[in-house]
């Protein structure tokens, strides 16, 4: 059986959408899993372990509006250290904008990277409304998306996949600032002011 | 205010007070942990308190603004790409509609006429990439002009000169 290596890309790692978008696949996916954070202290042994893998799948979020620093990084040691074999990369991306769109810039970055390395550019899964899609009543949308994306890439299909809450931005833009007011109430911070204009001050 | 935002030293230097020249690759700045502190704890200031912090209330104040950025992959490097993630708390959580689209929440940020000077060795498709890049920041970082140089290493502080020449005018 193949195996897949799950690369979260996220600066927060550990406490990430990314990881609990990784668990999903892990948990989806018929191919074996194995899992690792991006870490500064970490490049240069998963650029070495990735020779054992046919398919790597990076997860990570959109970060002004292309890929974090963190996976930057990552990919900047991996082009002068490259695996003995080159496994097919695909990505899991997700940003918390409505529209899964916004993901395109970055997910063309990461297929730059792999024409200009050598790499075949496998799957990709955009998400939309990606911070809060997973605690909402659309996560069954999201898991099922993430079982079509660990599918294709178990059996070498590889296919673009999107998803986002199905619901107009209006509403959106209501539901985010509950989100939101919610997980300042969590700080002790009120709506007013999370919403003020200084900057610094 | 004018700002010029670099990710190298440049022998370039202002000559008066009218524009503030800030070398990014001289600061202290560590990466963006993704906390959103800066939405939800402390509104408006970042919680890593680094050089970071001086740097991101320049680039609201700014009207005109000119980055100065090696490119990778389509996209800033490391170095002016890790200012920009820690330039957020320049918005606010909270979601509004841009042409129908949805967009962070500007603080007080001032509308901009941004140019950025693109440099290093940058093929077609590279350029076409970072446009596309552009062209979204514009929408989450205000810019309500901008411009797009490309240049080679070499040729690079000719280029900035050029540039700041036609502040003066």
């Amino acid at each position: 059986m193949e195996k897949i290596m799950i690369l979260n890309g996220s600066p927060r790692a550990v406490r990430s959408n990314s990881r609990r978008y990784a668990e999903i696949f892990s948990k989806k996916s018929k191919c074996k899993t194995e899992y690792f954070n991006i870490l500064k202290t970490n490049h240069h042994n998963l650029c070495s372990k990735m020779a054992e893998f046919r398919d790597v799948l990076l997860v990570f979020p959109l970060y002004a509006d292309g890929i974090p620093v963190t996976l930057l990084d990552f990919l900047k040691t991996l082009e002068l250290n490259p695996p003995k074999s080159k496994p097919v990369v695909s990505v899991l991306i997700n940003c918390g904008f409505l529209e899964h769109g916004q993901n395109d810039t970055a997910v063309c970055m990461i297929k730059l990277f792999c024409k200009k390395n050598g790499y075949r550019f496998g799957s990709v899964l955009k998400i939309g409304s990606g911070e809060a899609i997973l605690d909402s009543p659309f996560k069954i949308l999201v898991k099922g998306k993430i079982k079509k994306l660990a599918s294709s890439i178990c059996n070498s299909r590889y296919r673009a996949l999107h998803t986002t809450m199905p619901i107009p931005a209006k509403v959106f833009v209501k539901a985010a600032e509950k989100y939101w007011v919610n997980y300042g109430a969590k700080n002790g911070v009120t709506k007013e002011e999370m919403r003020t204009m200084k900057i610094e001050e | 205010m004018k700002l010029i935002l670099s990710d190298r030293p440049l022998k370039f230097k202002p000559e008066n007070d009218s524009f503030l020249f800030i070398d990014l690759s001289a600061l202290n700045i560590a990466n963006c942990v993704g906390c959103f502190g800066c939405w939800t704890k402390t509104p408006g200031k970042c919680v890593i308190r680094d050089d970071a912090v001086k740097v991101y209330p320049a680039i609201a104040k700014s009207d005109t603004l000119l980055y100065i950025s090696r490119i990778k992959y389509g996209g800033y490097d490391t170095v002016m790409k890790k200012m920009l993630e820690r330039a957020i708390p320049v918005q606010q959580a909270f979601i509004r509609l841009v042409d129908g689209e949805t967009h962070h929440v500007q603080r007080d940020v001032k509308p901009k006429n941004a140019t950025i000077i693109a440099y290093g060795d940058i093929s077609d498709e590279e350029k076409g990439l970072f446009e596309k890049l552009v062209a979204r920041n514009a929408l989450n970082m205000n810019f309500e002009k901008y411009n797009i140089i490309y240049s080679v290493e070499s040729l690079l502080e000719d280029a900035v000169n050029k540039e700041v020449e036609k502040w003066k005018k």
